[in-house]
Formats: structure tokens, C-alpha cells, sequence
């Protein structure tokens, strides 16, 4: 194989790997934000609330 | 939808790694064609060494959040575990992967087993493997969580192992491009283009490590929510 074969090939593959890797870590974090949000509502919980259980829950749990 | 920081350091890190990729092929200087059997092929080098900084960042993250988690049982810690074992992996396969692929551009072969360097990245992207995959296997609790911050405690002895490797068993693997011998310098505008490069792959995963500690946050609050939900 020539040079630039071998130096595609190199670019390629990281830069499919970092492109998997920010893409899956991103879309997790806004299901799990769309997710709260749907549980939340479900337990009536409003989002000035919400956002305070969560830190009292933060302080106290961890 | 806000913009968070993550976010911000995840688009930066991008454009800075797409602005090096600009520089590599069309700015840098070629290297001495004598020196290489495959000279263009080392303009690989460009991601690679700071895909193997940045996982090095990733490790040491990785070892402060065993320490914490393990000595002090801090939650940040736990989370700073599982942040730097997902980033540790993904920067070392990248590493791994184009240190492969220049090995058999300039050497014949993608991996050599007798050189020390590349042994002790490979079993530190393997460990950063085993606790991803085994993390996502077992349950959650304080056991699983000691055991795998145990790895992570004892794995981070490999990282000044593989650091120091090339300047004492020179084998196969090219030494230091940066704070080495008289030897190893490298000029002025490749230096300039390796640093970006560096610069952007630290700011790359620390939007990613900082996006990591946000989903295990998410996470625990959906088992809290979740047991309010079941009436716990």
C-alpha cells in the first residue's frame, strides 16, 4: 500500500471512533435528561422544585 | 435546550482537532525522506501522540478517582473512576489503533511484542477495557466498586512505566518527541502543530470526562426518582 493509504486509513478510523464516541456519550446524557424530565412530571414535581430536591438529595445521599 | 460547558469544551476540542488535521496535511513541514521508509505516513503522529497524552490524562483521572473512591468513599471520586476509564479507553484505542496502522506503514509489521512501550499502552487500554465492559456487566454497590477502583489504583503503575520506556529500553518505538534528549527535537512549525494538536485532544476530553460526570448525576437521580416512583 502506498504512504497516504496507510495515513487515510489512520485518520479515518480515529476519526470514526471519536465521532461514535462523542455521539454516544452525548445522545446518553439527553436521554437520561428527557427521561428525568418525564419522570418528574409524572411524580408532579415542578422545575424550580425539581432542581432543588436534586441538590438536597445530592447533600444528603453523597 | 441550554448549552453546557461540556458541550462548549466538546465543540472546541473538535474544531481545534480539525484545524490540526488542516495544518498536518497542508502546512507541516515533510520529514527527511531518508529518515523514514514511509514519510508521509508520519504525519500519523499529528493525532497520535496526543491521543496517547490525552489518555494519560485520562488514567491519571482515572487513578485520583480510584484513590478518592476508595480511601474516602467520595461519590465525585466514583464518578471521576468511571469519566476516566471511558476516556482512557477511547483515547487509547485511537492511539493503539494509528500506532498500528504507522507500524506497518514504516516497520512492516502493526505491533512488535518485544517493545516495551507498546506492550504497557496496550495492557493499560486493556484495563481501561475490562473496567467499561466489567463495570457494565456487574451491579452497582460498594463491592464491585472497590474492586474495580482496586484496578484502577494498581493499573496507574504502568502509566510511568510506559512514559519512561522509550528512553530506557529504545527498541523499536520512537523516543520522546518532547522533553527528550538533544536528539529528539523536532522543528519548529511540526512542534507547533504537534501542540495544538495536544491542546485541543486535553480540551476534547475534558468536555468528555465533564459530560461523563453529568450522566453518572443523571443516573443516580433516575434511581432516586425511580424509588419515589415505586413508593420506596
Amino acid at each position: 500500500m502506498e504512504d497516504k493509504t496507510y495515513l487515510s486509513i489512520a485518520y479515518l478510523g480515529m476519526i470514526l471512533g471519536l465521532a461514535i464516541w462523542t455521539w454516544t456519550t452525548i445522545s446518553r446524557s439527553r436521554k437520561l435528561e428527557l427521561r428525568i424530565i418525564a419522570m418528574e412530571e409524572s411524580l408532579n414535581i415542578k422545575q424550580t422544585e425539581a432542581d432543588s430536591i436534586a441538590v438536597v438529595n445530592e447533600n444528603t445521599t453523597e | 435546550m441550554r448549552v453546557k460547558s461540556g458541550d462548549m469544551c466538546l465543540i472546541a476540542g473538535f474544531s481545534g482537532l480539525m484545524l490540526t488535521l488542516y495544518l498536518a496535511f497542508n502546512w507541516a513541514p515533510s520529514v527527511d525522506i531518508n529518515a523514514f521508509q514511509s514519510p508521509e505516513a508520519q504525519r500519523i503522529f499529528y493525532w497520535h501522540v496526543p491521543a496517547a497524552w490525552a489518555a494519560f490524562i485520562a488514567f491519571g483521572v482515572l487513578f485520583v478517582g480510584s484513590a478518592l473512591w476508595f480511601f474516602k468513599r467520595s461519590p465525585l471520586g466514583w464518578k471521576l473512576h468511571i469519566a476516566g476509564s471511558e476516556a482512557g479507553l477511547a483515547c487509547g484505542l485511537m492511539a493503539v489503533w494509528s500506532g498500528c496502522v504507522w507500524g506497518a506503514a514504516e516497520w512492516g509489521t502493526p505491533w512488535d511484542w518485544e517493545d516495551f512501550r507498546l506492550n504497557t499502552f496496550g495492557l493499560l487500554t486493556l484495563l481501561a477495557l475490562f473496567l467499561v465492559l466489567g463495570r457494565q456487566s456487574q451491579p452497582d454497590g460498594v463491592e464491585s466498586r472497590d474492586t474495580f477502583s482496586t484496578f484502577g489504583l494498581y493499573g496507574f503503575v504502568l502509566v510511568p512505566i510506559t512514559y519512561i520506556a522509550t528512553r530506557i529500553w529504545v527498541i523499536r518505538h520512537p523516543g520522546p518527541v518532547i522533553a527528550g534528549d538533544e536528539n529528539s527535537s523536532i522543528s519548529g512549525d511540526m512542534a507547533l502543530v504537534l501542540m495544538i494538536g495536544a491542546l485541543s485532544f486535553t480540551v476534547l476530553i475534558i468536555g468528555h470526562i465533564m459530560t461523563s460526570i453529568e450522566i453518572t448525576k443523571f443516573e443516580q437521580r433516575i434511581d432516586r426518582l425511580q424509588k419515589e416512583l415505586d413508593g420506596e
